[in-house]
């Protein structure tokens, strides 16, 4: 099997699209000639042209806008939002418009639009580069949101997006751009909304993502020297959730850990929370954690960054804490 | 204005109770004091007066539902007003326990008068924790640890306990904070030791197992009675001659007026029993851990089989009622009781109890203990019987008594002294004088 980098795979997903299909394009600010500020459309523009690789002016409403226009006339467009901390931009666009359009006609105008889009602490981007903002459109009706942690997951689902008739929010981390990982020959495409058990445990259970999974994983190798068997749950798309595997897998281990990068206050984890309190209370040997950023805007400076985001060594700390072994 | 109709609290100790009926429709117009609908705690099934008249706009517990105390059941309020928003039984946060307690919460239209239930009986519930006896309504001693605190269990270490008979109060957690984790109560079931019943491997019997589900009488009867076996009692039996008991009923009988209640030989016995009582307070008695507690006045239970169950509504003071006096308040519970119409108030207190099987023909039996009385007299039939005496056969009535006793307050020589008084004052009752 080829090995890619995520970087790669998002590209290979998109370019494999577009020679397939004509009804595939892609837009947003500097990826034609640049190749997009995080190099993800590098080339893109040689091998298909301005016409189907466009530059747009710096408005991510416009960016957003154009792409629910194309998709409702017919098109399967990809929009890159430059950072996901711009989507505020284009939150009417986003939440009232693409979200809205299949309901509100009764089902005679689809809305195929893929916002792709990034995101993420860790590399000092400063508080207005490195929020995670998923929270945000998993509270809105009509859209779904994936969040891919692996080179396979993020092609396979990245052609799942863009063949699916509603609009997705797709989110990708800066930092996991660089991290390669084998890859079938061909894109199998993911179901959306199915979820994926990177390791298998009997001890508790880790939900986590993006970014978060790979901290989380680390952190199963070291409770696992412990004595604490971990199973890390990667829903990989956090909306619609894949409830069945997430219950199963409480149901097994009997304890929860919810881990994300964003703040942990009014954030996806909570949400999990509570529906796992709810669909597995007599299955619960302890109260479920929840590992995210402290509550506070992400600071520039490293060091304070380190502090204020979550990594391996907070899964680790409340792994111990809900198996009882602090 | 509308009212919410609360689980009232109708007893020392009760938590929830379940509906059993109601007796008015939604839509239905109800007067203050008029039954409502039935109420099954634990301990008996009563009717429940509507405290506010109006209309009944709507039940919000159904019948079977069990109910926690406090929590809204119904809304009163008059024809055509609509049901306020978040009355819902579900809505635990729109009626938090206790709200029917606290007067500020009680509309003007509804405002509670003087000596209506659920004040008053949240006072005479303050006050029973300082003295009353303690009723037979202990909350869940799975839910009450030794120091009154909740037990801290996690959701599924409880399901396996409630799964398997465990009981968690007696467990000791080793989760964080002490709480009783799932391992904790593995670990006590391997051990087997607090399982409450190994599972039969019995063949399958034919046709269909049916499976009655416990109400909240028998779960009382089932845990109390669970309790009473912790407890190392003793029994000693005695054969009392009724030949004067039987004179003396006679004599009673001969000033039944017209429609009054004829004495019983019960009654006769609860009257001896109390006067023996007065006499050896020992027995009087309530066993509470690391105290014994003697009570002034002889408060006796009597147990009265209902279909499905047994309740042991009280008659208190006896030692200072008349037998025909007993006759009545006896005919007055026993009836109460076969008819549902107990109070909880009929169930507390009680400090002393008497067992009769003699009416089913049962010569002699053992009683279990009714904690935390120390005592409870199993009392068997009224026979005739050959008995020696002087080198010859006299046949006479006889009568067997056997006290069954709690050891841990009480020893032989206290509880003979108190038998052999009740056999001397059945036998001779001018003593009693």
């Amino acid at each position: 099997m080829p090995e890619l980098s995520y970087r790669e795979a998002v590209r290979d997903a998109m370019s494999t699209a577009m020679r397939r299909d004509d009804d595939v394009f892609i837009m947003g600010e500097d990826i034609a000639e640049m190749g997009g500020s995080m190099g993800v459309t590098q080339g893109m523009l040689e091998e298909f042209g301005p016409e189907r690789v466009r530059n747009t002016p710096i408005s991510e409403m416009a960016i957003v806008g154009a792409g629910i226009g194309a998709a409702i006339a017919g098109m399967r467009p990809i929009v890159e939002i430059m950072y996901q901390d711009f989507t505020t931009l284009a939150m009417e666009q986003i939440v009232s418009q693409a979200a809205k359009h299949r309901y509100m006609s009764g089902g005679q105008i689809k809305v195929p639009l893929t916002i792709r889009t990034q995101g993420g602490a860790g590399w000092s981007p400063g508080a207005q580069h490195a929020q995670q903002l998923e929270a945000w459109f998993v509270h809105v009706p009509g859209l779904k949101v994936v969040f891919p942690s692996t080179p396979e997951d993020v092609r396979g689902l990245l052609w799942s997006s863009i063949y699916e008739d509603n609009p997705i929010v797709f989110f990708e981390h800066r930092t996991l751009y660089g991290i390669k990982g084998e890859v079938p020959d061909e894109i199998q495409p993911i179901e959306i909304g199915k979820a994926r058990i990177h390791r298998e445990g009997e001890d508790v259970t880790v939900v986590a993502t993006g970014r978060l999974v790979h901290e989380s994983l680390n952190a199963a190798e070291q409770a696992g020297e412990e004595g604490i068997s971990v199973e890390v749950f990667d829903p990989r798309t956090l909306q619609p959730l894949d409830e069945d595997a997430l219950i199963a897998s409480v149901k097994k281990t009997n304890r929860a850990v919810v881990a994300h990068e964003a703040v942990t206050r009014m954030g996806w984890g909570a949400e999990v929370a509570a529906i796992v309190q709810e669909k597995a209370f007599d299955y619960l040997d302890a109260p479920i954690a929840r590992v995210g950023a402290r509550f506070a805007p992400i600071p520039f400076s490293p060091v304070m960054e380190e502090w204020v985001v979550p990594h391996a060594k907070d899964v680790l700390a409340a792994i111990k804490k809900t198996v009882g072994k602090e | 204005m509308s009212s919410q109709v609360t689980l009232p609290r109708l007893g020392q100790g009760m938590e929830t109770g379940t509906i059993v009926r109601w007796l008015k429709s939604e839509g239905e117009s109800v007067e203050k004091g008029e039954a409502l609908y039935e109420l099954d705690t634990e301990k008996v099934t009563q009717e429940v007066e509507a405290e506010a008249s109006g209309v009944l706009l709507k039940i919000l517990a159904g019948e079977g539902e069990e109910i926690e105390v406090g929590k809204p059941i119904a809304v009163i309020g008059e024809q055509g007003e609509d049901v306020p928003e978040g009355e819902d039984v579900t809505d635990g946060e729109a009626a938090p326990e206790g709200e029917a307690e606290d007067p500020t919460e009680v509309s003007e239209d509804d405002a509670q008068e003087e000596g209506s239930p659920a004040p008053a009986r949240e006072d005479e519930r303050e006050r029973g924790r300082e003295e009353a006896p303690e009723g037979p309504s202990e909350p869940e001693p799975s839910v009450e640890s030794t120091n009154g605190g909740r037990i801290k269990a996690s959701p599924l270490a409880r399901r396996i306990a409630r799964e398997r008979g465990i009981e968690l109060s007696a467990l000791r957690g080793t989760g964080p904070d002490g709480r009783i984790v799932a391992e904790d109560v593995e670990r006590a079931s391997a051990s087997g030791a607090l399982s409450a019943a190994p599972a039969a491997a019995g063949r399958a019997p034919s046709g269909e197992v049916e499976v009655v589900k416990l109400n909240q009488m028998r779960k009382t009867i089932a845990r109390r009675m669970t309790e009473a076996w912790e407890a190392p009692a003793f029994q000693i039996s005695i054969s009392a001659d009724m030949t004067a008991s039987i004179r003396l009923r006679e004599a009673l009988l001969a000033q039944v007026k017209e429609g009054g209640v004829r004495p019983t030989y019960s009654d006769i016995l609860t009257k001896v029993v109390a006067l023996a009582l007065m006499r050896h307070r020992d027995v009087n008695a309530h066993f509470a851990g690391d105290s014994v507690k003697l009570f002034p006045t002889a408060n006796i239970g009597i147990a009265v089989a209902i279909p499905h169950g047994l309740v042991v509504p009280v008659i208190p003071g006896c030692e200072q009622l008349t037998i025909p006096e007993i006759a009545a308040a006896r005919a007055d519970i026993v009836s109460r009781t076969r008819e549902g119409k107990l109070r909880a108030e009929d169930l507390d207190g009680g400090t002393f109890t008497i067992s009769n099987l003699g009416m089913y023909g049962v010569e002699r039996f053992t009683a279990v203990l009714n904690p935390p009385q120390a005592g409870i007299l199993a009392v068997g039939a009224i026979e005739e019987r050959a008995v020696v005496l002087d080198g010859d056969f006299e046949i006479q009535p006889r009568m067997d008594m056997t006290l069954t006793i709690d050891h841990r307050s009480v020893d032989g020589a206290t509880a003979s002294g108190f038998l052999a008084t009740v056999k001397s004052f059945l036998e001779e009752p001018g003593l009693a004088l």
